[in-house]
């Protein structure tokens, strides 16, 4: 018997090839593109566990475990807060290995792990026109003064619960967004997204992994 | 109407899910082999569930951050104005290892 | 971004007093000025008013084109159909009310005064057949001694049936404004969201000062402004700042603000309500002044703008005085006979007379006199005219009488003479095409009593000003009853620096521009005694005389007189109305003003599009939608989709051939039944529970044990409300000590998650669990039938053990398939049949179902639906949405002895209430028409043989029902009265509504194997 081929999927697949879509502008206001191959686990410390917890994610990731909204930058890895004495650690997907492997021993009984990496799918937005658009899907203050660089989020966008957190900019100047989806409503979400767009033109760009910037 | 949660700051309502009054306290779990249940459980239960006050003016009362970081707040709220005069998270919100003060526990 | 801050080619010509050139030749505008006026002379526009073309310029609304073009008859009212011409120049416009646009856009009652004119703008006015001018209703002017106040209550209330068919479709017919389209709104709209530090409402002279003010003390500054122009009264009144002229003044000022970063100007945007917490919710008109959007753009917008402090300068507006035939044609505000001249350049008529109570209406004689316009006479009904003013009238030439006026005449096209009963005694007939008037000014109090605060009197200008605001919000200027133009400057500028410093920010803002310190001179004077009708309220033709009516009837609370006269009802909401309504009330009823008092002030402020509420949600955007991993896989084999909550799930999946539903869900059926198929199980919501004491935790919440469940066991579990109602099923897995797999129903996965972090967080924080949902992680899938494990066998790899003695009934293990995937394995049915259900990463869901296909092509494996899991759920007797209805206990159905008696869990105590454990519940049965034939309904009420039905006999009802493949007939489940011991029993299943009456048995709830040895084989 043959083996079976596993070829994965994201909904999005079909929504994000390249294209423009929109108002014909010069410049397109918004930028948007699916970010692939992560993996993703929720780290829940347990009772009274925080500072172990937070200890042991600095040991294995390198970066500062977020004790409030913020997205911490590791090596290879991006811890973001998602509520009290929690945060998702976001690195990129290791082929043929299971995103808890070697997680489990050094968060034993100090915190409890959800692999949340195909619950999730990751929408990056940018473009000059981002924040005016994300007005219309956030009710946060987005301005630069109240959500700079490395602020994180845990919000709703269109009364499906996000998680928003601020890259660093683009190389045109313009704030960088991610915004994390349940999988299920990605697709629901996306042309939510689209349909804000629409007024200030869109670049949809190819999907890309974390480490890569997105390009045309 | 916004709502100051304490882990991610002040949110529009439509983030919030509104359960109600907060002083009603839940009677503890009890062991079944020894008692069988509690005495007068029933009547503690009764007024847990059903009995409310109908306050006009400053409540306790739980909300749920549902739409954001999934906390169980509890808010003291003017129900005749809407003003909020105290947000605090519940006492078992992230890795807070509160002891069973009100709940009870099976002994 | 909004709006244009520079000033326009016409303005700057303006400015500089510039001779601008005449109106094109062919023009229709024979009331349009030659100079002056912020309109763009080089940018005609072509529009036309019921169906007559004419022209207009840039800049212009529709309102001061049709002035323009001399139109005084724009429409016919609500109940008298009476001619009725333009009263104001803004948004409290009360009678020129139009059809704008056609087709779908076609929008009923649009207020021809802030309607920005375009090109090719088509207006139709509304109320009126044949024609405007020949209106057949306008009959009812002759009945209308039962048009008066109460006329609904009182002339129709008898016999009640004729409201129904007669009275309401006639008078629908009579009264009323425009018409809707009927037609799918074509446009789009969307909501966003603003936040600031200070909100600016106006952008008059005190808006301008206080944005000036607070954007200089670095404060984030929203400026929202109705009109498309900012400015205010600034763009009507003339006058001087600071050494210049007040456009001027306007114009650097708008010039600075633009240059602030962190101000924001936004014009065409109403604030019309203020909400809890700072929240203020405002419609900005993106594209209302063009007659289609342009492609990818909204119509319309809501904001929500998030304030820390809101100053209020939305100003005042002017009253009318209430005199007999105070609404024909030509009877005008005074400040927009102003508005008209200086603003657009147009005149409302050639003779004006003025009709005053106060000194600023003396400013349209001035604005008057300036355009060349000849005043006929002033009537001042003040005791003392000031001298300087009658010095006015002898140099220019024109008339002031002490006195009223009691009496207009005219035709439909507009007033000819006034009569004006003079205070020394004598009356005095004065020919003039339009009379101005003013009744004084009252300040805008609407946003600032949004939060039931009450407006207070102040007797200096007959006038009520805000009373408490809300929090954070302050009133300034005239909206405060400060109405020179020095005094609202300074009010602006100190409540700029007050928000700005309240919210943080103290940079330094410089001081008020200085002006004219000139105070309202005001003798209150409200009606004036006639013979004819005088209006209160122009929209919905309230009268004094429907006022005193009102109050001899005794509807004398404002509240009252409100419902019972109709008046301040309208869509103008009674901004011209209200104060006049209840000073006469006042006057009527014996008591002061302030003893009378104002009704409530609600949102929203100004009338807001349904549309606009709706925003992006409508039609397939009504709500967001959740799709499985494998859904474009069930896409493609032609599923047909229901919706199950915001989730798309496959109902069925039709065969070339299949002629209805049914063939296909019967065909499903047999197939698993006889064969394999599996079922897209991914919407069933998924919870990690872990932690040391999640199976403690699981003991709490569900009926039956889980702490005793081993690792590698799946158990069907039970959660109760505390009330002792089942709140939720499902099964839940042990993967590991401290790891737990719950799932829930499809429909209650949010509410569990929820109510299981309160355990967690509120009652039990004491016990060491975490949760999260990890719905959207797993795709899963049930496969079902006799042919199960040889379809399994050709997926999982060899080495995988799946007998029943190494994959019993309810174990759960990892499995590893062929070509390298892990998955996790359920031995569970829901279906009765030998059943697994499997799991793997969502990004596989769409793969793994059509490895299935291949893997059980041999065995003929199809997919089946919902429809299909439903049949087999009610052949084997299992309760799902229908049976958990939120009514129904542990016991009645059929669960009762899962409850544990060695620990405690939620609802056991209420549980055991009299009522829940009567042995008279309803509980869950099986039920069958006798007659196979027969299809059974859900819904019907079981009565017994014999009874007549109703609620007392009335014994319970069919809850689930379907077509039985196994059985060959319909079967449903039902909740009977003492259900269990009556099997075999027929009773009646009545259904009044669709008419049908039957006899059906009762019978076991499990019609299918019974003893469930195929899922255990």
């Amino acid at each position: 018997m043959a083996d079976f081929t596993w070829t994965a999927t994201s909904p999005l697949q079909h929504a994000t090839r390249p294209r423009r879509h929109g108002a014909a502008v010069q410049q397109s206001g918004i930028v948007l593109s699916e970010v692939l191959d992560f993996s993703l686990v929720l780290i829940l410390a347990r009772r009274g566990q925080w500072s172990a917890t937070a200890k042991a994610a600095k040991e294995f990731f390198g970066a500062e475990a977020p004790a409030k909204p913020l997205a911490v930058r590791g090596k290879t890895t991006t811890l973001f807060w998602s509520g009290a004495d929690q945060f998702y650690a976001l690195f990129p997907r290791v082929p043929a290995a299971q995103p808890l492997d070697g997680m489990r021993e050094p968060f034993a009984a100090k915190a409890s792990l959800s692999d949340q990496s195909d619950g999730r799918c990751l929408i990056q937005i940018s473009g000059p026109k981002v924040r005016a658009m994300l007005a219309k899907l956030s009710s946060l203050d987005l301005d630069g003064s109240v959500f700079p660089v490395g602020a994180a989020a845990a919000t709703s966008i269109d009364h499906s619960g996000v998680n928003l957190w601020r890259d660093t900019d683009a190389a045109d100047g313009s704030p960088v967004y991610n915004v994390l989806v349940f999988t299920s409503f990605a697709d629901s979400i996306w042309h939510t997204i689209l349909d804000s767009s629409a007024e200030y033109g869109v670049e949809v760009v190819r999907p890309h992994a974390l480490d890569e910037k997105p390009s045309s | 109407m916004r709502i100051a949660c304490p882990f991610c700051g002040e949110r529009e309502n439509g983030e919030f899910t509104y359960l109600g009054d907060a002083k009603p306290q839940r009677p503890a779990m009890v062991a079944l082999e020894v008692a069988g249940g509690a005495a007068g459980e029933a009547e503690a239960f009764y007024d847990y569930v059903y009995l409310r006050d109908n306050v006009a003016g400053e409540m306790d009362e739980y909300w749920y951050h549902g739409g954001g970081c999934r906390s169980w707040l509890r808010l003291t709220r003017n129900t005749a104005t809407h003003e909020i005069t105290s947000v605090e998270a519940a006492p078992g919100t992230g890795a807070s290892s509160s002891p069973a003060s009100t709940a009870g526990t099976i002994s | 971004m909004t709006g244009s801050l520079s000033l326009t080619s016409a303005e700057a010509r303006f400015a500089a007093g510039a001779k601008a050139p005449v109106a094109p030749s062919g023009s229709t505008q024979s009331n349009r000025l030659d100079t002056g006026g912020l309109i763009d002379r080089a940018a005609p526009l072509n529009f036309t008013f019921d169906g007559k073309a004419m022209t207009g310029f840039a800049g212009d609304t529709l309102a001061s084109a049709l002035v323009a073009n001399g139109v005084r008859l724009v429409g016919r009212s609500f109940k008298y159909h009476r001619p009725r011409g333009i009263l104001t120049a803004g948004s409290e416009e009360p009678n020129a009310l139009v059809e704008l646009r056609s087709g779908a856009r076609r929008e009923p009652n649009t207020k021809a005064t802030t309607a920005e004119l375009y090109q090719g703008l088509e207006a139709l006015s509304q109320n009126r057949w044949p024609s405007l001018r020949y209106d057949v209703m306008s009959v009812n002017q002759l009945l209308s001694p039962i048009f008066v106040a109460g006329f609904y209550y009182k002339t129709f209330m008898w016999p009640a049936k004729f409201w129904e068919m007669i009275y309401e479709p006639a008078i629908r017919r009579a009264a009323g404004l425009g018409r809707s389209s009927g037609l799918a709104d074509p446009d789009h709209y969307d909501k966003a969201w603003a936040h600031c530090d200070v909100l600016v409402v106006g952008s008059g002279p005190t808006g301008v000062s206080a944005a000036l003010a607070a954007g200089r003390a670095g404060a984030r500054v929203i400026l929202a402004e109705e009109d498309s122009r900012a400015g205010g009264r600034l763009l009507s009144d003339g006058g001087e700042i600071g050494g210049m002229s007040s456009r001027e003044w306007l114009a650097n000022a708008l010039a600075e603000l633009s240059s602030l970063s962190n101000v924001r100007v936004m014009t065409r945007t109403a604030v019309f309500g203020v909400y809890d917490g700072g929240t203020y919710g405002a419609l900005e008109r993106v594209n209302d002044h063009v007659a289609t959007p342009p492609e990818h753009e909204v119509r319309q917008r809501l904001w929500r703008i998030v304030a820390k402090r809101c100053v209020v300068a939305a100003g005042a507006i002017e009253r009318p005085i209430v005199f007999s035939g105070n609404d024909r044609p030509g009877v005008m505000m005074a400040s927009a006979v102003r508005t008209y001249i200086e603003r657009f350049a147009a005149l409302p008529g050639k003779r004006v007379a003025l009709f005053t109570n106060n000194s600023d209406g003396w400013r349209t004689v001035e604005a008057a006199l300036r355009a060349g316009v000849e005043i006929s006479a002033v009537i001042d009904s003040r005791p003392g005219i000031p001298e300087e003013l009658r010095a006015m009238a002898e140099v220019s030439g024109f008339r002031v009488f002490n006195g009223v006026v009691h009496d207009v005449r005219g035709g439909a096209s507009g007033i000819s003479r006034i009569s004006v009963a003079q205070a020394k005694g004598t009356t005095v007939e004065i020919a003039a095409d339009t009379l101005a008037m003013s009744g004084g000014w009252n300040p805008s109090v609407g946003l600032a009593s949004h939060h039931r605060g009450r407006p207070t009197w102040r007797d200096d200008i007959a006038a009520f000003v805000p009373g408490e605001c809300p929090p954070g919000m302050v009133v300034a200027g005239a909206a405060n009853g400060d109405f020179s133009l020095g005094a609202c400057l300074r009010a602006g500028h100190a409540a700029g620096i007050a928000a700005a410093a309240e919210s943080g920010r103290t940079q330094k803002a410089g001081s008020p521009a200085a002006a004219s310190d000139e105070a309202l001179s005001i003798t209150p004077l409200w009606h004036v005694e006639g013979k004819h009708k005088a209006f209160v309220d122009f929209q919905h033709d309230v009268t004094a005389s429907d006022i005193a009516l009102a109050q001899r009837e005794g509807f004398e609370s404002v509240e009252h007189l409100k419902r019972y006269t109709t008046l301040g009802m309208a869509t103008d909401q009674g901004r011209n109305s209200n104060v006049t309504g209840l000073a006469i009330m006042a006057e009527v009823s014996g008591r002061t003003i302030p003893q009378t008092g104002t009704t409530i002030y609600r949102p929203p402020q100004v009338p807001v599009a349904i549309g606009a509420l709706a925003g992006h949600h409508r039609d397939e955007n009504f709500h967001s939608t959740r799709l499985t991993p494998s859904h474009r896989w069930a896409a493609e084999r032609g599923a047909t989709f229901v919706d199950t909550g915001l989730w798309k799930r496959a109902q069925w999946y039709p065969l070339p051939g299949e002629k209805d539903w049914l063939t296909s869900v019967d065909r499903e059926v047999l197939t698993v039944r006889n064969g394999v198929g599996f079922c897209d199980v991914s919407t069933l919501g998924k919870i990690d529970v872990m932690g040391p004491d999640a199976g403690a935790f699981l003991d709490r919440v569900y009926i039956n044990a889980f702490s005793s469940l081993g690792v590698g066991k799946a158990r069907y579990g039970l959660m109760l409300r505390e009330d002792g109602i089942v709140m939720d099923d499902g099964t839940t897995s042990r993967l590991a000590e401290d790891h737990y797999f719950l799932t829930t129903t499809t429909a209650k996965a949010g509410p569990v998650m929820q109510y299981l972090e309160y355990c967690r967080q509120v009652l039990w924080p004491e016990l060491d669990v975490q949760l999260t949902s990890c719905t959207d992680q797993w795709a899963q899938f049930s496969i079902a039938g006799p042919k199960t494990r040889d379809l399994l066998r050709e997926i999982v790899e060899p080495s995988e053990d799946l007998s029943n003695e190494g994959f019993p009934f309810m174990a759960v293990r990892e499995v590893k398939l062929r070509g390298g995937v892990v998955a996790r394995l359920f031995r569970i049915s829901f279906s009765g049949e030998m059943a697994f259900e499997i799991s793997v990463p969502a990004r596989f869901g769409d793969a793994l179902a059509r490895n299935l296909m291949i893997a059980g092509k041999q065995f003929g494996v199809i997919p089946y639906g919902t429809e299909a899991l439903g049949v087999m759920r009610i052949e084997k007797g299992h309760v799902a949405g229908p049976e958990l209805n939120g009514t129904t206990t542990a016991g009645d159905l059929g669960l009762g002895k899962m409850a544990s008696k060695k620990k405690d869990f939620v609802g056991r105590v209420l549980a055991a209430r009299e009522g829940l454990v009567d042995p008279n519940r309803q509980v869950v049965v099986g039920l069958k028409p006798v007659d196979k034939a027969r299809r059974l309904r859900s819904g019907a009420h079981t009565i017994p043989k014999g009874a007549r039905p109703s609620p007392e006999t009335d014994q319970g009802y069919v809850t689930s029902v379907c077509h039985s493949p196994m059985l060959g007939q319909w079967i449903g489940l039902g909740l009977v009265e003492r259900g269990r011991e009556r099997y075999g029993e027929i009773v009646r299943a009545h259904d009044p509504l669709r008419g049908e009456d039957y006899d059906v048995e009762i019978c076991n709830p499990v019609f299918y194997d019974p003893e469930g040895g195929r899922q255990r084989g």
